[in-house]
């Protein structure tokens, strides 16, 4: 029986062009309108070390990565240890290893259920060498081998294999050409063990293929972004990286600051002078910030600050997910700091919530925070063009009335004043991070000091009552709801809308707009469930302690799962949490009869 | 410009903002907001087209003072945000200020880029040789021995010459000012406004609470000039006058031509345009398509 969902995984060696074999598999996918999601992971090292990459690939929308590998390459099984408890294959798997790696089958950890693996030597680097005279080919080999078997496009990999090689002597991109042969003819040797595991699809058309990274650069320039100033922060700086090149594309400008320190500061003085500016951090970087984040709230100034977190605290665990930024991005501040914090909840989302970043930021004036996360801000997956487009707002603009008596903080309704810029006669203002009257002069008088920070907190409240960003999956009346935030969303999503196939009433609700906290919107999603599971990568449970804070969740009906971050959620422990709720829920009804 | 499009010469009076000084009588900040206004107007600067920014201190209380865009921002980062005022509007005229520990202590890593970085600023550093305005430390300019109110045994440390440190550093214009010296200052201030690149200007400017009634004649009577001749293009004559025990040289130490910041910047951004217009943001997007 063919399939329409694989999952495949490579691991080896920084030397064995693991990420190339992923890339080019990925690619290839997207050429033929295949949903993809590829995702890397590496030990810390800067060359060489462990790494691993893993392609799922379906004829079907997905939302989250495989839980179980169904296709396992391994050139090295050390350096498969290294990511234990990490990559597990399913039951059924097939285990193409190298041939010449003689570790021992009871040293090796699969996963917890593994007895119906196909293990299957493959003599990689002997069959590049004969094929391609060298053992770097061997990750083409692989292409081969695994086009073949699986029925994956070849003629698309081809042409990645000719592009890649292109500007190498002819020589070279022959012998790649034959490593690529002789892996389709030792599949023809091995083809039964990809029985029931190949792939059945119609080709459409291609598809982009993005991480979250990239698509916040490209938002940024599409919100109108003119200025960037960053520091490099692993898992951010791919965002720094694209900006370099596209900036001044469109005539902008992008400075590489000393420090995150300068960033924020670079990103508030270019905007004060008029020009939309953002930056791009992780957890550390963000803390290095925050002095400067209540400049921004105390001096109004629109700003807009990518977080990609990364496990924490301190330098934590800098190449892999977690959700443990929240509270800093909520509350890291001295003195009162209105900002407001969004979630992408996946990688198309990285486009919508940094455009709408930038119009929140600059319509209200204050610095805003996208809370994204190392899973959909490096993982790369397919994704339409037509999705990609989101309406641009700007600052309010003074008025010539305005401007013949300027008052930069003038009181208003909203909140929000109209901000001159340099360059606008009679627009001319101090700005202060000291306490400030409606001119913008220095005053230490506590009723001014009120005044301004109702005028500062109010402006919120025009956010929160014209933004709502929220999704909400699955059953409209649900036994089991589901609250959750940023990448946690792909695996619950796919958890509920399998539940709901085998007509289980779960649902799920995954806010965007965390700060200033969508009331209405939550308490609107509690009404429609009977328990609530709140799931979050997050030792201490920061984003329950933050939903207790404003919600009444329902007493003696609210489930928490949380853990570390490290390991992305899987659909797995997602569904287990389902399961268990439901029988418990079932349990009390019995009770209770 | 009035009402007949004839342009009205600005006097150093319309660059006041109308708020009153909060220094002490007989700061010497006094001179150097006094020789800010004077430089202005000589080159008749436009108002809304410049910025001034500073960090914390009593130096840096100066934006209110003057009647352009001003930021009072945060201790130490005074050049952070000059650095994206003027990178994001390179056509603008933008001036630093601050203190010593404002600017070398704190913000010691951000002078120490600018100045590497060239960033087409004036940076005028009033240097009192103390912290104002939180009563009397000590500051990375107080000379060794010194008591203040935190080395009640004596300043242990040797102190840093901020003029020593910004030719170091890549500044391309280093100069070192008195604020009693009113028309040299104005002088400097003028010529460093008009410098293409970093401008660094060191203001000897005497602190009457915490350094004592003497420290403005002590410093009066440590004035020197350079000599007629001096040629500042060379670093090394510039380091002779560094480190001075018993002199404070007043001029500018060091000049030399180099591309700024800003003139990298446009390189960058005419070649990356080069004969394209702006791509769209379905273009941007459009090469993350598979390769093939």
């Amino acid at each position: 029986m063919p399939t329409r969902d694989l999952t495949f995984a490579i691991v080896g060696s920084g030397g064995d062009g693991v990420i190339t074999t992923g890339d080019m598999l990925a690619q290839t996918g997207a050429s033929v309108g295949l949903h993809v999601m590829k995702v890397e992971a590496y030990g810390p090292q800067i060359r060489g070390g462990e790494s691993s990459c893993t392609v799922r690939v379906s004829a079907d929308p997905i939302y989250a990565q495989g839980d179980l590998v169904q296709v396992l390459v391994v050139f090295n099984w050390a350096d498969f240890a290294q990511f234990r408890g990490e990559i597990l294959a399913a039951p059924d798997a097939i285990v193409l290893y190298e041939e010449a790696d003689d570790t021992p089958r009871d040293q090796i950890d699969l996963g917890p259920e593994t007895d119906d693996v196909r293990w299957v030597p493959v003599p990689f680097i002997e069959l590049a060498k004969k094929s391609a005279g060298t053992k770097l080919a061997k990750n083409i080999v692989t292409l081969g081998l695994l086009s073949e078997l699986f029925k994956l496009p070849q003629e698309p990999l081809e042409l990645a294999i000719k592009g890649k090689f292109a500007k190498k002597k002819p020589e070279v991109l022959e012998a790649n050409l034959k490593g690529f042969e002789a892996g389709k003819i030792h599949a023809s040797k091995i083809s039964d063990a990809a029985s029931g595991k190949r792939m059945q699809y119609t080709p459409g058309e291609p598809m982009l293929l993005m991480s979250g990274n990239e698509l916040s650069a490209i938002a940024a320039l599409h919100a109108g972004c003119r200025f960037f100033a960053g520091y490099p922060i692993t898992p951010s700086s791919e965002v720094l990286h694209l900006l370099s090149e596209l900036m001044p594309k469109v005539g902008g400008y992008l400075v590489q600051t000393e420090d995150e320190l300068a960033a924020i500061g670079a990103v508030i003085g270019g905007s004060f002078a008029g020009v939309k500016s953002m930056t791009a951090t992780s957890g550390p970087g963000l803390a290095l910030m925050t002095e400067m984040l209540g400049l921004a709230s105390m001096a109004e100034i629109p700003a807009v600050i990518i977080d990609v977190q990364r496990g924490g605290p301190s330098t934590g665990l800098p190449t892999k997910s977690e959700q443990s930024d929240l509270w800093q991005a909520l509350w890291g501040s001295h003195g009162d700091a209105p900002r407001v914090v969004l979630a992408p909840a996946d990688v198309e989302d990285c486009f919508h919530a940094t455009v709408a970043a930038f119009n929140i930021a600059e319509e209200a004036q204050v610095p805003v925070i996208v809370l994204s996360d190392q899973f959909i801000a490096q993982r790369r997956e397919t994704l339409s063009m037509l999705t990609l487009d989101h309406e641009v707002t700007g600052r309010q603009v003074p008025s010539a009335g305005d401007l013949r008596d300027y008052k930069r903080y003038k009181e208003t309704k909203s909140g929000i004043s109209p901000m001159s810029w340099p360059g606008m006669k009679g627009g001319e203002y101090q700005t202060n991070g000291l306490e400030h009257t409606e001119d913008g002069s220095p005053t230490s008088m506590f009723l001014t000091h009120e005044k301004m920070n109702a005028k500062r907190y109010r402006k919120l409240r025009r956010v929160r009552d014209k933004y709502s960003f929220y999704r909400h999956y699955g059953a409209e009346k649900a036994d089991v709801g589901i609250i959750c935030w940023g990448s946690s969303k792909g695996p619950v999503k796919e958890a509920v809308l399998r539940a709901n196939g085998r007509g289980e009433r779960v649902s799920a609700f995954v806010p965007q707009l965390l700060y200033p906290f969508p009331y209405h919107e939550f308490q609107d999603f509690i009404k429609t469930v009977s328990e609530v599971i709140v799931v979050e990568l997050s030792y201490s449970a920061q984003f329950y302690k933050y939903l207790q804070t404003f919600l009444d969740l329902p007493e003696g009906h609210t489930y928490v799962y949380k853990r570390s971050g490290g390991k992305n959620l899987t659909v797995g422990e997602v569904e287990d949490k389902i399961q268990k709720v439901l029988e418990m829920s079932a349990m009390r009804r019995e009770v209770l009869v | 410009m009035s009402a007949a499009g004839v342009k009205v010469e600005l006097k150093p009076g319309a660059y006041k903002s109308g708020l009153k000084p909060v220094w002490c009588p007989g700061c010497g900040d006094f001179g150097v907001l006094n020789a800010l206004y004077r430089a202005m107007a000589q080159l008749q600067i436009e108002p809304s087209n410049t910025v001034i920014l500073s960090g914390i201190g009593c130096s840096s209380r100066l934006p209110g003072y003057v009647k352009t865009y001003g930021f009072n921002g945060v201790h130490g980062r005074a050049l952070t945000l000059a650095t994206g005022v003027k990178v994001a509007r390179p056509e603008l005229t933008v001036i630093a200020v601050g203190g010593d520990g404002d600017g070398l202590a704190i913000g010691g890593n951000h002078l120490i880029h600018s100045c590497r970085r060239n960033l087409d600023i004036l940076y005028i550093l009033m240097d009192n040789e103390i912290y104002g305005l939180t009563k009397g430390q000590v500051a990375p300019t107080t000379p060794t021995g010194d008591k203040t109110k935190s080395t009640f045994w004596g300043n242990p440390e040797p102190s840093v010459d901020p003029c020593e440190l910004a030719i170091s550093t890549g500044a391309t214009w280093v100069a070192r000012g008195f604020s009693g010296e009113m028309k040299g200052l104005t002088e400097m201030i003028a010529a460093g406004l008009e410098h293409n690149g970093f401008s660094f200007l060191n203001v000897m400017s005497p602190c009457v609470t915490w350094r004592g009634d003497d420290q403005f004649k002590e410093m009066k009577a440590k004035v020197a000039q350079l000599p007629e001749d001096y040629d500042p293009s060379r670093r090394a004559n510039a380091v002779k006058y560094t480190r001075e025990k018993d002199k404070i040289t007043t001029g500018v130490l060091y000049e030399v031509e180099a591309p700024s910041l800003t003139d990298q910047l446009e390189d960058i951004k005419e070649r990356a345009m080069a004969g394209n217009g702006s791509p769209s943001t379905k273009e941007m997007l459009s090469s993350f398509y598979p390769s093939f």
